[in-house]
């Protein structure tokens, strides 16, 4: 087997446990099962008709396959908050969700790489010092905590953003829309970065740090090369695989993180979305928002691994000769 | 001519102090090839690193180092890294580090000095890496390979052609051929001896293995505990050795290989 | 001992006496002390106090001198007795004149006034939506609550209590009830949910680790790709479904985050118990039949026990933060006092707009110290477990 196919195959698996798991959830509560997946304001009749549309009259193995080919085509059914179709709701979501979690992983992780190059460079400084402490305090602060201190702050005290919502009601149109949308966006993503940068530039750091000590640092440095080269072409280099990999290793995390910062800034999204099913009893839509949650995990798990044997040749090479 | 004189080396571990170098004092000729020897921790890679002036933070250098009339001591990092480093003295280490870097490829990191130190452009530099990789025995095409596609012995091969990349005057060799089966490390001596005659520049080898430097070297420095405790011709070095340690030296070999007859 | 020179323990130790004994001397958590939004006694000394004006039979007058705008609340309880034909009445005098509170009539019986009921305000001449309080404190001055009758009372006993703007060391929610009671309240729960998560999930991962480790095989492969497998996972929505679908309350929590949060710990003790199964003494053991169980139980895991107590340790604060997501996201109970849902109620119940930031900093930061402290303490156990960590670090 190859490592692509076999990498793919893993992925499969975790999907196929997170249906599973929604499957097993969401339909071997205590009560009635239909309670739970069809409106329980219908009428008896088209419950009955409900029911039988949606197989629940089947077998559960027989349920749980229709079940699988239902999601596979991200028919999710009805929401019953809103009565649309949930992958319609979903869809319309993603894209901000995915605005949200994208520009702050891009940005946390360039201001980290960069704080963490020149600690490293400039071991024993204040910027080294100041990096290890946020490194230190983002493992224990709640995110929401600082959300809740900076919309304080920034939104209340000092209103510089606004408070909640991701356009402006009514919303303006053009161009202006734009701008609404990003002056609502900056916040929260600017806590995120605030939130994760500490963490991103102290691995950074000492990663740097080690290849800076190692062989071949050694040698480039004999070689009577620039700070810019050795830093950047040798110890970067060196160290972007493993960086790849805690970008694999943060996703999960930072999807967790959309939830809750959606829901502080009430943003309209897939994390406030699977929140607000969940206070609702809206189990369909509960469903699909946290199976779409894991899919985008699995999938960007995948394109992270792609990423890193892409930067490592070892690990390549590796993948190659293992087929 | 390198000329060193009362080199002194520290290195700080925390509180602790090592003196590395003690007072060394040492002439070294462009003409000649000559073999730093000494047992392990005696201060023959400091000594190396001295010489480039590449410290470990924390480690202080003392003395006097002058190349072809050059004070080193008093060149700035930039002008160290432009116009000595690889210029003048360039090194090959020990064949068992992996002493590339492991995310570039040869070709990359032979052609990068060129590019830096000679001002060629990339295409030119590749051009000129291919043909030296040509020059130690290596196909062409292998500018193309990373670091880790290679075996031990290909890997010093390239490391030599690196070395010379910008046509130094002095090659050190920090052990070239430690962790090198016999056949390949006589290889690679040979190699380093030829290319160093023919091109004309001085080499440094250091070794710990008394055989391999009497067989290469035109003189021979013995290190002990940081200080150059014996010095001169290899052959009067071996008939009368100048002081008690060369002896022991000399007797440890002897007995090496009496045990290998056996 | 080293251990007693860092902060981390005696932070964690102050704050378990705090949480246990605290809520016993400062009273129920949940009883309504002032108005919404007071502000902690220190921070704003032109808002008024708290003050309780008292009438018993024997004073029958009590004054005070008011040198703030009008209080937040004014409400009037007692209980009277009267001679036989009498009739009297409780007034409030200010600056500005004199107005009658309650007249007491009959033989005698109880009162209770409050500026918010709408009778008091049509009996002051208000109309119902206007608030009472400018009226009974016109201007700062002097004040004074006095029984005046035909003949002093039998019995008397009345408590005017004027709540102010302010109380109390940290203030007052948005309803009304006291933050450093609440904040108290959350240290039981807060490190209650986070010991015994981390706990059962080290009880379940060790027991994976050392299964996997030990026997290896199939047994090992299936418990290692389920562990890689949670780990592939986005945590909080699972949580989230499986608070909302299974109930919030604190046992059910702790099973929650317990069987999420074991994979780390299962790893850990496997690598261990792999490289301790090679090891001469576990070789002999097995060649002496001794049975698998005793060999994990008597030797595998107390070799294994100083490097678990730190992954426990540095696992808590995890635990922690996770317990304060769920509640700060409204998925935990609502009677569970616990710092997450102090935060819920102050992002949800308009903290914001009232600029109370004195009901957002104690739990907040609360949990930063709590998981700093366990990652100190982790830290430290890491390093007596592992000797070699001390020089890495910087
Ligand atoms: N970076 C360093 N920091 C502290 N001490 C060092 C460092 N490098 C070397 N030393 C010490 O300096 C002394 C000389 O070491 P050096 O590496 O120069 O010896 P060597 O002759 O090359 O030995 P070997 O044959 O083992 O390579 C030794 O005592 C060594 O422990
Ligand atoms: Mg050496």
């Amino acid at each position: 087997m190859t490592y692509w196919s076999r990498r793919l195959l893993g992925a499969l698996t975790v999907l196929f446990f997170v249906l599973t798991l929604n499957f097993a959830l969401f339909r071997l509560m205590p009560g009635d099962p239909v309670a739970s997946l069809i409106d329980p304001r219908f009428s008896p009749e088209s419950k009955e008709a409900l029911r039988k549309a949606y197989g629940l009259d089947r077998p559960q193995a027989e349920q749980f396959l229709l079940y699988l080919k239902r999601t596979v085509t991200f028919d999710f059914g009805l929401s019953f908050i809103s009565g649309r179709p949930v992958w319609q709701e979903l869809r319309n979501r993603l894209p901000h969700t995915v605005a949200l979690t994208g520009s702050a992983l891009a940005l946390s992780g360039l201001i980290g790489t960069f704080l963490g190059v020149t600690a490293a460079r400039r071991r024993g400084g204040l910027l080294e010092r100041a990096t290890l402490t946020a490194g230190a305090l983002s493992f224990s602060f709640p995110s929401f905590f600082l959300q809740l201190l900076l919309l304080l702050l920034l939104a209340v005290f000092w209103p510089l953003f606004p408070l909640r919502g991701s356009v402006s009601v009514p919303a303006p149109q053009g161009a202006a829309l734009i701008a609404d949308y990003l002056h609502h966006l900056a916040l929260p993503v600017i806590s995120l970065v605030l939130l994760s940068f500490g963490s991103w530039a102290l691995y950074v750091r000492n990663l740097m740090v080690k290849i800076l000590g190692s062989e071949p640092l050694f040698l480039a440095r004999a070689k009577g090369l620039p700070e810019s080269i050795l830093l950047w072409r040798h110890a970067f280099r060196t160290a972007l695989p493993p960086l790849l990999t805690l970008v694999l290793l943060s996703l999960p995390g930072l999807l967790s993180g959309a939830v809750i910062t959606e829901t502080v800034f009430s943003l309209h999204g897939v994390g406030r979305f699977l929140l607000e099913s969940i206070q609702g009893q809206d189990y369909p839509a509960a469903g699909g928002a946290f199976y779409l949650l894991a899919l985008v995990t699995v999938a960007s798990n995948l394109l992270a691994d792609a990423a890193y044997g892409m930067a490592d040749p070892r690990i390549r090479f590796e993948r190659e000769r293992r087929r | 001519m390198i000329a060193v004189e009362g080199l002194r080396l520290d290195y700080r571990t925390g509180i602790r102090r090592v003196r590395a170098l003690d007072g060394v004092d040492l002439v070294l000729r462009r003409a000649a090839t000559t073999a730093i020897v000494g047992e392990s921790g005696s201060g023959k890679s400091s000594l190396v690193t001295a010489l480039l002036r590449l410290l470990p933070p924390g480690a202080s250098l003392s003395g006097k180092i002058t190349v072809e009339g050059r004070n080193i001591m008093s060149l700035s990092e930039k002008e160290l890294s432009a116009s000595y480093r690889w210029t003048t003295v360039s090194l090959v280490l020990q064949g068992a580090m992996n002493a590339f870097t492991p995310v570039l490829t040869l070709g990359r990191q032979i052609a990068e000095v060129l590019e830096v130190h000679r001002r060629l452009s990339r295409t030119e530099a590749m051009g000129k890496a291919a043909a030296l990789l040509e020059e130690t025995g290596l196909p062409r095409s292998w500018t193309a390979r990373y670091p880790h596609e290679l075996s031990g012995g290909q890997k010093q091969r390239a490391a030599i052609a690196m070395a010379l990349a910008c046509d130094p005057l002095y090659l050190l060799a920090d052990e070239p051929t430690t962790a090198l089966d016999v056949i390949t490390q006589a290889e690679i001596v040979t190699l380093l001896k030829g290319l160093t005659r023919w091109r004309g520049l001085g080499l440094v080898l250091v070794t710990h293995d008394l055989a391999l430097a009497s067989a290469v070297a035109d003189r021979l420095v013995v290190l002990q505990a940081g200080r150059v405790v014996d010095e001169g011709p290899t052959e009067r070095l071996l008939d009368a050795p100048g002081h008690g340690h060369t002896t022991s030296l000399l007797e440890a070999l002897k007995t090496l290989e009496a045990s290998d007859h056996d | 001992m080293n251990l007693l020179r860092r902060w981390s323990p005696w932070a964690l130790l102050l704050l378990a006496l705090a949480g246990l004994i605290g809520p016993r001397l400062t009273g129920d958590a949940e009883e309504i002390v002032a108005p919404p939004f007071a502000r902690p006694l220190w921070l704003d000394r032109s808002a008024p106090p708290n003050r309780h004006l008292l009438l018993s039979t024997k004073d029958l007058e009590a004054s005070l001198d008011w040198q703030w705008g009008p209080p937040a609340g004014f409400a009037l309880t007692g209980t009277y007795r009267l001679p036989e034909g009498a009739s009297a009445r409780l007034s409030w005098t200010g600056p500005e004149g004199s107005l009658v509170l309650a007249e007491l009539t009959g033989a005698g019986g109880r009162f209770a006034l409050d500026g918010r009921d709408i009778a008091f305000r049509l009996r002051l001449g208000l109309s119902p939506f206007q608030s009472p309080l400018e009226r009974l404190f016109p201007e700062p001055g002097p004040y004074r609550l006095r029984y005046e009758g035909t003949t002093p009372p039998e019995e008397l006993a009345a408590d005017l209590h004027l709540s102010g703007g302010r109380w109390g060391l940290l203030g007052t929610d948005q309803r009304g009830r006291d933050v450093f009671r609440l904040f108290l309240a959350g240290i039981f729960v807060s490190l209650l949910i986070g010991l015994a998560a981390t706990l059962l999930a080290a009880l379940l991962g060790t027991t994976a680790g050392l299964l996997g480790g030990y026997l290896g095989g199939a047994v090992d492969g299936a418990l290692m790709r389920l562990a890689d497998l949670l780990l592939a996972l986005p945590l909080l929505p699972i949580l989230m479904v499986l608070a909302g679908l299974w109930g919030r309350g604190l046992w059910q929590l702790i099973l929650i985050l317990g069987l999420f949060s074991w994979m780390g710990t299962a790893r850990t003790v496997r690598a261990l118990t792999l490289s301790l199964r090679e090891a001469p003494f576990v070789e002999n053991l097995r060649a002496l039949g001794a049975p698998t169980w005793y060999i994990l139980g008597r030797h595998l895991l107390p070799e294994a026990l100083p490097v678990l107590l730190a992954t426990v340790t540095l696992g808590v604060p995890g635990a922690i933060l996770a317990e304060a997501g769920l509640a700060f996201l409204g998925l935990s109970d609502p009677r569970l006092l616990s710092w997450g849902r102090m935060l819920h109620e102050a992002h949800s119940f308009g903290a914001f707009t009232a600029g109370a930031w004195w009901i957002l900093l104690p739990p907040g930061l609360g949990i930063v110290t709590v998981c700093l402290a366990f990652l100190d303490l982790g830290r430290f156990l890491e390093e007596k477990a592992d000797p070699r960590l001390r020089e890495e670090t910087p």
